[in-house]
């Protein structure tokens, strides 16, 4: 009991100590980072949005402006969602969906930004490990008797590039002076709601040295958020104001227009 | 420019080529007095709304046009309103089964092919034979020959069923099932394609039902206000699929759209309108056509997996 006491008093008395011992050497360098909206309104007018990621690295040991030795790389990622991919085929003459497979687990919003090419900023199995990458994305399991064919996965990469839910942008972050960077990416229109978060990376000679997160919300503000809330949760209500809406219509029509 | 974002259908559309679409569809119907769904879903399809959502906000602003057209028939005493109720009960059947059809073929993957299919054939069979008897009717007309007079009403097999009603604003005395079972085939059409469906039911009553022809009208624009309604509110709780600020556009639209099309009518003769009309069913139906034929540009496409569903 009393040995315990001591070793505890021990503790406490070195635990200070050792920090000062550790913070000696120069100190390794630390990402910080934020995103220049972090609510991000969906109204009427909305036609898709640009935001601006940026962030500095405290301890930067670079020699000169825009000559650092580091690589950022950042990664957007929207709330998952399922979603099925199906591949058209001729029956009985007409096209129509044949096979499918569904992916549980897909970010709605994928983008990576890089200084410059990501695939020469670090090595493949650290990339793999941080899921960086379109090849490095986990969608998921997806459900066994269905077709294992590859094109499902690649197609559905392709039609969300297409859409611009997932981009792969390299030299889209740029430095400036020693330790700050920026850089920005674009939401599409059809940018599905909910919490985004960002991570940046840091890099320095393909070894992660530090790593940073922040997050956004997407959100339906306004009269878009009210009719959404109605209709996904007061469908009947909802359903009978478009109806009260069509029928005022035609009696105002009516009433205006009528020539007896 | 001026896009507007649409809240459920979640894209972005032109204002101004929204409320062209309802002005055009409200121009058209009030030229040839018909609901124009007919024309509209296909027109909303082929400018990238989703079908799903196409169908059901069809079938609400078709809800706008019967109210005022069935208003103007009904200070001429041209509703029979006991038929409209029959028809209006059978109508909810069906509307109810065609719902959950479309419901159960969105969530595998067939509903853009199943809704264009079932267009392709009514638009086809109904141009079709608009085509042949508006250029027929040209024709005698040309020749001098006065317009035929239809036949009085004789007795057919259907004066032989039970459950029998009378009618008698229509003067009718007749069994409730084929208006019941005319009224269900109504509301799936409804349903499915987003239409009042006038285009089976006056021709319906007409050979089927053998109604006088002035309520024929007026009955069938007062069952399609609640037939299209019914549909629109069934959209809405089953698949969320109604957007109302794209219906709200439309209906704009189409009241303006009405009101000129209305004058533009009455200049032209019936066949011609008949004539113009087909030839435009026609041409929707070889559109919806192509696009099931010719091979897509991109064999995948994504979709959304709906929770619970």
């Amino acid at each position: 009991m009393r040995s315990a006491l001591l070793l505890a008093l021990l503790a406490v008395a070195f635990l200070p100590g050792r920090q000062a011992v550790a913070a000696e050497p120069p100190r390794a360098e630390q990402v910080q980072s934020d995103v220049s909206t972090r609510e991000i309104s969906i109204q009427s007018n909305f036609t898709g949005i640009e935001i601006v990621l940026f962030g500095s690295i405290d301890f930067s040991r670079a020699p000169s402006l825009d000559e650092g030795p580091y690589d950022v790389i950042m990664v957007i990622r929207g709330p998952n969602r399922a979603i099925v991919v199906r591949r058209k085929e001729r029956i009985a003459g007409l096209w129509m969906n044949g096979a499918s497979k569904t992916f549980p687990s897909v970010p709605g919003y994928y983008a990576v930004l890089a200084s410059r090419p990501f695939r020469a900023a670090a090595p493949e199995a650290v990339l793999t490990k941080l899921g960086i990458g379109f090849s490095n994305l986990d969608f998921g399991k997806t459900s066994e008797g269905e077709t294992a064919d590859d094109g499902f996965r690649a197609s559905l990469i392709r039609l969300q590039q297409d859409h611009g839910l997932f981009q792969e942008s390299d030299d889209a972050i740029s430095f400036i002076g020693r330790s700050l960077f920026r850089g920005s990416v674009q939401l599409p229109v059809d940018v599905p709601i909910g919490r985004y978060t960002t991570q940046v990376f840091l890099f320095r000679n393909g070894k992660l040295l530090s790593q940073s997160q922040s997050s956004l919300q997407v959100e339906k503000v306004g009269a878009e958020r009210m009719i959404y809330t109605l209709a996904f949760h007061y469908p009947f209500a909802y359903g009978l104001l478009a109806v009260l809406m069509a029928v005022s219509a035609g009696l105002l029509a009516w009433t205006v227009f009528r020539r007896e | 420019m001026l896009q507007v974002y649409l809240p459920v259908a979640e894209i972005s559309v032109n204002l101004l080529v929204m409320l062209g679409l309802g002005a055009a569809i409200g121009f058209l119907s009030g030229m040839f007095g018909v609901g124009g769904g007919f024309l509209l879903t296909p027109l909303l399809m082929f400018s990238g709304i989703p079908p799903a959502i196409a169908v059901a906000t069809g079938a609400n602003q078709i809800v706008a046009s019967s109210v005022s057209g069935a208003l103007v028939q009904w200070r001429r005493g041209n509703i029979d309103f006991r038929m409209g109720l029959v028809l209006i009960i059978g109508g909810v059947v069906g509307a109810l089964a065609g719902v959950l059809l479309v419901g159960l073929l969105s969530r595998l993957g067939h509903a853009d092919v199943f809704i264009s299919l079932v267009y392709v054939t009514f638009l086809g069979v109904i141009g079709s034979l608009m085509l042949v008897e508006s250029v027929s009717a040209i024709r005698r007309t040309r020749a001098g020959q006065p317009a035929r007079a239809r036949k009085p009403g004789e007795h057919t097999w259907i004066h032989g069923l039970p459950f029998k009603v009378r009618f008698p604003r229509s003067r009718l005395y007749i069994s409730a099932i084929p208006p019941l079972i005319l009224g269900a085939i109504v509301g799936l059409l409804a349903s499915i394609l987003g239409v009042g469906g006038g285009f089976i039911v006056v021709p319906g009553m007409i050979y089927l039902l053998r109604m006088p022809t002035n309520v024929v009208i007026g009955t069938s624009l007062f069952q399609i206000i609640f037939v299209t309604a019914i549909v629109t509110i069934l959209y809405a709780v089953l698949n969320h699929s109604l957007d109302i600020l794209l219906a709200l556009l439309l209906v704009i639209g189409g009241v303006i759209g009405g009101l000129f099309g209305a004058d533009a009518g009455q200049r032209l003769k019936g066949e011609q309108l008949r004539l113009l009309l087909a030839v435009m069913v026609l041409a929707v139906a070889a559109r919806l056509l192509i696009g099931l034929l010719v091979p897509p540009e991109d064999l995948y496409s994504l979709g959304r997996v709906v929770a619970g569903a």
